[in-house]
């Protein structure tokens, strides 16, 4: 089995005839503006030329930041590059779990980007079910704006990726929330891996307080820490 | 070269003789081969312009070898502030040795970066070096081994960087030493290799003469 080198069978628009995702070329998944810088880049011609799953983690780990573009010129950056290369390879799914585990324990950069590549081709329940384990990572990212780096973490990100629905210069297509798949029983209840060390705050509370509460939290959000500044 | 005229002194006949003496008939037939492949393609070329398409060389595919991934930075700046002679001339269009970017498999000069590495992803090109333009598909088990030489080149990069950041002082003392004892070694072995190489065997010889040293007029 073989693919070309360059993305020229994805882009073709007069008939492409590779994998889709939800009935759709996958690169379609990222915008078209978007998509046309990046072809355009420097680093997609001469990085991404002839790489296929195995070969781009060289690149991967060589990865310093996340973003989308940046600059006056609205450059991609490499993270962009990588996960639209990989929208053109349409890796099986266990390669992209084995980026996210095995490749990801090692090195942060290359689990965001299979985080971002799981949210925009897995199947809603997949994307929950594989991306909710991440929310204990607390590495920091760097992530680049359009000037300037920011600091954020690997909990963030997959936060975002969850939540938002526009990440790194990509709209990311409407996923269905947490709660209605979770009325359909296609997901259990989500609990938080700090729910206990909740509960133990608001028996503190409570002790103190005299009065009971509700220690209900929305379990999908890793922003705890609000919760206990709230009390 | 068989037939050269001998003369009884077995030497040659004339002074021209070291001349190649050519084959008439192979050479013929060469040629006419040679007339004959291009005759044949301008006839396809004319063919295919009135079917209104473009002719390209056929290309064996069979003998074509899968293209990879590039193992490094294309170098685009290993030639900045150095001078070149180039033919003269050579400055219209992108045919030949000329200044800029140049690719030895195509013959042709490209005068940017962007513009070469759009030419080294071409197809032109990479048919000229043997590539089909086709990546064999990473199955799971490439990805995994993949991952475990990243990892043991990863560790490997770890140790030597904690070898060179040694903040224990006489590890450091120690280390240098070691270091500075081996490049005697070298030193001597290299020395002593020059001396034995230098003198006759073995020996190195005086020079015995006095005069044309410095300061002594006989």
């Amino acid at each position: 089995m073989t693919h070309r080198a360059d993305a020229s069978s994805a882009l073709d628009n007069r008939g492409y005839a590779g994998p889709l995702i939800r009935g759709a070329n996958p690169i379609t998944l990222i915008e078209t503006a978007v998509r046309d810088r990046i072809t355009e880049s420097l680093y997609w011609k001469e990085q991404c030329f002839g790489l296929n799953a195995a070969t781009l983690l060289d690149r991967a780990v060589d990865l310093s930041y996340i973003g989308g573009t940046y600059g006056v010129g609205m450059r991609p950056t490499p993270f962009l590059c990588l996960a639209f290369k990989l929208l053109t390879l349409t890796p099986e799914k266990e390669i992209v779990l084995e980026y996210l585990n095995m490749g990801g324990e090692e090195w942060k950069y290359l689990r965001a980007l299979a985080a971002f590549y799981v949210r925009l081709t897995f199947e809603p329940v997949d994307i929950y079910t594989t991306l909710e384990p991440f929310l204990t990572d607390a590495r920091k990212l760097r992530r680049r704006r359009k000037e300037g780096y920011v600091l954020m973490h690997m909990d963030e990100f997959i936060d975002e990726l969850l939540t938002k629905d526009r990440s790194c210069a990509t709209s990311l297509w409407k996923l269905p929330g947490r709660q209605q798949l979770e009325d359909l029983d296609m997901l259990e209840e989500r609990v938080s891996p700090l729910q206990a060390e909740l509960d133990e705050l608001d028996e503190m509370e409570q002790d103190q307080d005299g009065d009971p509460r509700n220690g209900s939290e929305s379990g999908a959000s890793p922003l705890v820490r609000s919760s206990s500044s709230e009390g | 070269m068989s037939h050269l005229k001998k003369t009884a002194y077995e030497a040659a006949a004339s002074d021209t003789d070291f001349r190649k003496t050519w084959d008439r008939s192979e050479y013929e037939a060469k040629a006419k081969k040679e007339q004959d492949e291009r005759r044949e393609e301008g006839r396809a070329r004319y063919e295919a312009k009135l079917e209104g398409k473009k002719w390209h060389k056929p290309v064996d595919f069979s003998t074509l070898d899968a293209t990879s991934s590039r193992a490094g930075r294309v170098d685009v700046a290993s030639m900045v502030g150095k001078s070149t002679l180039i033919p003269a001339g050579s400055a219209i269009g992108k045919r030949g040795r000329g200044a800029g970017f140049y690719c030895e498999a195509c013959d042709l000069t490209y005068k940017d970066n962007v513009q070469y590495i759009e030419h080294l992803n071409s197809k032109q090109h990479l048919f000229n070096t043997g590539q089909s333009g086709e990546v064999a598909r990473a199955t799971l088990q490439d990805v995994r081994n993949r991952l475990e030489m990243l990892k043991q080149r990863k560790r490997e990069r770890e140790e030597e960087d904690k070898r060179m950041g040694e903040i224990d002082l006489d590890a450091r003392l120690k280390k240098t030493e070691d270091i500075e004892e081996r490049e005697r070694e070298e030193r001597r072995r290299k020395r002593n290799e020059k001396r034995r190489k230098g003198g006759q065997n073995g020996i190195k010889t005086e020079d015995s003469g006095w005069e044309g040293r410095l300061g002594i007029i006989s």
